[in-house]
């Protein structure tokens, strides 16, 4: 019959390892943008991104991202080490995903 | 004479249920079908069936990356093709036996003929064509579990299939797989919600989730290609192994092995535009955080299931993922009507394509002329299918246009740029609105 402990061992394991990318990921943009960095990822197409619909609110969002990077309450080192803290989830997050493409790939252990 | 090509050989190492030892009976059969004929029409039908497999599932990985443009769709499916292309070369490791133990091959059970792979085949790639126009993402390896338990049941009746492995490694699964993923994706968007959060009106950044979902749905796309190419590579495997072009417990073949990849890969590429525009904008609205959290926990959700012994299909883990990120985000809705939708679409799943399958096993029955009669009235579906859709097509212009509405509906609750510090209410949910 149905194998409970493995159900639970799937549920938690990818509870885990999709909540610590998440949290890598989203951690690293906050930093970002605590850094004055905000990145502005204009959609490929313009569907449904509602806070950026049109191409003439994209470069309304751009001028905001820069008004806001400009007015920094931040000093500059606070503004650096939250950069560092950025790129270091960042990598966190990608060494995490990398870890999961050798999961995926079975010549890796066998 | 013909070679015998009623055994389908089946490894001893299986374990569990499944483990029935070595096969000794050999049932005889009136109307020899031509072995070469019928060789050729399965492997045909297999490449097909994975070409099925392959635009069914693009919308798993792609559908939530189109909807937030953090791709361009042609872009999106390309990229998707390739991944599977390459996933399929990367796993080596075919099934050993055609359904998984939930038919009962083997010594004491019945003997899987290439007529009844070729009538399951018809039943899975029929099904999968009927989902398909009706927008609806089912699993590909439900279908073809199904058309091969109605081939077995008209074949070799009731007692040739093990309900328990059914229940087992299709029935509980079903329930499960949303369920998992659903809470996994909840949990996903709660946090990156939580995490990006801004109450200052300074810029929060998420569209940079956008950047991320390219990497997430390409995981998924590659664990897609390492799962499902294989599923056919060992349907034709087996076959020919059955019919004596292949020794017995080799490897699949190299031609197999790339026909098989190119197959869902261009599967994958043709992109079934219907399915996307369901799991990208008819479940619920995808702003790119929620994308990001819903491919991460499908992907963390396959991932963990393929390599931890409790196998969940990647239709049902993609949809329970993007309901789930529906939920995790404040003022975000899902519609439960497109939900129940597909619900039922996976009820009906098993038994529709057993019953295409179990006519199709009796047509077969009646020797050479009925597998050439199933290839003719299947081939007749499916082009009559692809017409239909046609006159109302759905294609990578289209697949999401129906979202400028939620654009248009986005723009009238647009945060007014105040100072309030302590949003509350209703205002949270317009801040999350992205």
């Amino acid at each position: 019959m149905i194998n409970w402990i493995s159900l639970v061992v799937v549920a938690l394991a990818a509870i885990s390892s999709a909540c610590l990318i998440v949290v890598l990921y989203s951690l690293g943009l906050r930093l970002l943008s605590t850094a004055g960095r905000t990145p502005l990822a204009i959609p490929a197409e313009f569907t449904d991104a509602i806070t950026i619909v049109t191409p003439a609110e994209a470069a309304a969002e751009a001028k905001r991202i820069r008004k806001a990077a400009k007015r920094n309450p931040l000093s500059v080192t606070q503004q650096r080490l939250a950069l560092v803290g950025a790129y270091t989830c960042f990598i966190l997050c990608v060494a995490a995903v990398l870890f999961g493409i050798y999961l995926i790939i079975p010549a890796f252990h066998h | 004479m013909p070679p015998q090509l009623h055994e389908i050989p089946m490894n001893s190492t299986r374990s569990g249920v499944e483990g029935r030892g070595v096969d000794c009976a050999l049932p005889h059969r009136k109307t020899p079908v031509d072995l070469t004929l019928i060789v050729v029409l399965v492997v045909a039908l297999a490449l097909f069936f994975d070409f099925t497999n392959g635009f069914h599932d693009t919308a798993n990985a792609m559908a939530t990356p189109i909807a937030t443009g953090a791709m361009r769709p042609k872009v999106a499916v390309a990229l998707a093709a390739c991944l599977n292309l390459v996933g399929a070369f990367l796993s080596t490791a075919v099934a050993k036996t055609i359904s998984g133990g939930i038919i009962n091959e083997g010594s004491g059970g019945v003997s899987i003929t290439p007529e009844m792979i070729f009538a399951g085949l018809v039943g899975a790639v029929i099904w999968n064509m009927a989902t398909w126009l009706f927008g609806l993402p089912s699993s590909s390896s439900h279908a073809l579990f199904g058309g091969l338990i109605g081939a077995a049941i008209v074949g070799a009746g009731f007692g040739s299939v093990n309900y328990l492995v059914l229940i087992d490694k299709v029935i509980l699964p079903a329930l499960f797989a949303p369920l998992i993923a659903g809470f996994v994706a909840y949990l996903a968007t709660k946090l990156a919600y939580a995490i990006t959060r801004r109450y200052d009106n300074r810029p929060d950044g998420r569209a940079g989730f956008r950047y991320a979902q390219i990497f997430s749905s390409s995981l998924v796309a590659l664990a897609h290609g390492t799962n499902d190419a294989q599923k056919t590579m060992g349907v034709i495997t087996l076959v020919l192994i059955s019919a004596g072009l292949q020794a017995q417990g080799t490897d699949p073949q190299f031609w197999v092995i790339l026909a098989c990849a190119v197959a869902i890969a261009a599967g994958t590429y043709t992109g079934g535009w219907r399915i996307i525009r369901t799991l990208g904008t008819g479940l619920t609205d995808i702003k790119p955080a929620q994308g990001f959290a819903a491919e991460t926990s499908t992907a963390a959700t396959i991932l963990a299931s393929t390599h931890l012994g409790f196998a969940l299909s990647t239709t049902q883990v993609a949809s329970g993922s993007v309901i789930g990120s529906g939920l995790g985000r404040r003022g975000s809705s899902v519609r439960w009507g497109t939900a129940g939708r597909i619900g039922t679409g996976w009820l009906m799943t098993l038994p529709s394509a057993a019953v295409v399958g179990a006519i199709a096993a009796f047509v077969a029955h009646l020797g050479p002329l009925g597998v050439a009669l199933d290839a003719v009235i299947g081939l007749g579906i499916v082009v009559v299918i692809f017409i239909v859709a046609n006159r109302n097509r759905v294609d990578s212009k289209n697949a999401i246009g129906g979202v400028n509405e939620v654009a248009q509906s986005g723009r009238a609750v647009r945060i007014s740029k105040g100072t309030s510090k302590k949003p509350t209410g209703k205002r949270r949910d317009k801040r999350d609105a992205a």
